[in-house]
């Protein structure tokens, strides 16, 4: 490679750090989106990596118990099965909740794109 | 039964609080036995499959702590940089002090060749005391999280750019260097001159007498000498009040010498009577006009020298 080409593709690891920034938190609201239709832990997980929102098991477990503790989802035993489950649903200050970062995340989509606009102009 | 997943499980929940142990260790257990079913679903072999899962949900005190927000650091953001500046500011002369005066303590109560290995000593044990409980306050407020209402920060405490010094701090060390050595030779020519009398009996160079009247003197001023040095450098470059003082340090210094010697009362008495040829006819005048000429010689090159400095650094 000839001297000074900056390489096309960014450091890997430099990419990594930057994209897990940017979503942070998103598996808050991914995780309130789907617990609209109640289910389990591992199911959410399941259902959340279908859906491009890959979390971690030792991430979501400890997170879904602090969103109950914080009112944002209740919770069931269901015992009905071959092992015990617990079921989350989004409760109503979840919801609102929800509604606010959906607002927030909206925003920032029209700041960005104003911002591409007002760049390009 | 003693699975991998009860001992990780155990290995968790110990650090859990009571009350909500066992509804975490049910839905864990579950969400264990869920994600080892579905990679035996897909052909793997259980015991694999358990393995696998539990070295992907990591240690079990990382798990544990995430559940009970515990931190993971010693000393998070918030206390960082005060718990840094704090010990740098004790750990810049305390150690120090302490040092000095065990050193000197020691030195003092008998045992002068253990007095440096004491200070040394005594200053790396009082750095570590420092270092250790000064981080051990602030690990326990990061744990409880205790909000220091600190004075928030503004511009005003910004420090000022640091003067550009004409004067070089090897040179400010030579000058108080020289002071110290000179003072101390005046201390220790009382003690063990050069010059012993018949007997092994130290006859110091200068009058005794004159430690109840002039010594004591000059030694202070020889003390600010070393002291206005430290200030000269501080201020960073020659100024008239400066050379002012300079003036009257020299002076002060300068003018009981030159009398002390002109009046022939600097040296021992004992001294002259011993030394044949400070006996002989006018030597010790002569010896006294040649002092006098030096240290007037020595003053005015000195003040020239700073006078020369202070009309350039003042233009």
């Amino acid at each position: 490679m000839p001297h000074g080409i900056v390489p096309l593709v960014v450091n890997d690891d430099i990419l990594r750090t930057h994209l897990q920034e940017l979503r942070r938190g998103t598996a808050v609201l991914a995780s309130l989106i789907a617990l609209r239709r109640p289910d389990y832990g591992y199911a959410l997980l399941q259902r959340l990596a279908a859906h491009g929102f890959p979390v971690d098991a030792n991430t979501l477990y400890p997170l879904l118990r602090r969103l109950e503790e914080q009112g944002l989802l209740t919770s069931e035993w269901n015992t009905a099965e071959s092992r015990p489950r617990k079921f989350y649903r989004t409760s109503a200050d979840g919801e609102t909740l929800l509604g606010r970062l959906l607002d927030d995340l909206a925003a920032v989509q029209t700041s960005v794109a104003g911002l591409i606009e007002g760049v390009a102009e | 039964m003693n699975t991998l997943t009860d001992r990780y499980l155990t290995a968790t929940l110990r650090s859990v609080p009571a009350q909500r142990r066992e509804e975490i260790a049910t839905e864990l257990r579950a969400a264990i036995a869920d994600m080892v079913e579905d990679r035996a679903g897909a052909g793997q072999d259980p015991a694999t499959a358990e393995r696998e899962v539990l070295t992907e949900l990591g240690p079990p005190d990382r798990l544990a702590a995430r559940y009970t927000d515990r931190v993971l650091h010693l000393i998070g953001p918030t206390y960082y940089l005060i718990w840094w500046n704090l010990l740098r500011r004790l750990l810049t002369y305390i150690p120090a002090l302490v040092a000095v005066v065990v050193g000197v303590v020691e030195a003092a109560t008998g045992s002068p060749a253990g007095a440096i290995g004491a200070g040394i000593s005594a200053g790396i044990q009082t750095t570590a005391q420092i270092a250790f409980w000064t981080t051990l306050v602030f690990a326990v407020l990061e744990r409880t999280r205790a909000p220091l209402d600190l004075p928030a920060w503004t511009p005003d405490q910004l420090p000022a750019v640091p003067v550009e010094r004409d004067l070089r701090l090897t040179d400010t060390c030579a000058s108080v260097a020289m002071l110290v050595l000179f003072g101390g030779f005046l201390v220790v020519q009382h003690f063990s001159s050069w010059f012993t009398g018949g007997d092994d009996r130290n006859v110091p160079l200068l009058d005794p007498t004159l430690w109840r009247s002039w010594l004591p003197v000059l030694l202070a001023v020889l003390l600010l000498g070393a002291a206005f040095e430290v200030v000269k450098y501080r201020v960073g470059r020659w100024t008239w009040p400066l050379f002012g003082a300079r003036l009257a340090l020299d002076l002060a210094f300068a003018l009981p010498v030159v009398w002390l010697l002109h009046t022939e009362r600097l040296l021992n008495p004992e001294l002259v009577r011993r030394v044949d040829w400070l006996g002989e006819d006018g030597n010790l005048t002569t010896l006294g006009t040649v002092a006098i000429a030096g240290t007037a010689g020595i003053i005015l090159w000195g003040l020239v020298e700073a006078g020369i400095k202070t009309r350039r650094a003042t233009r």
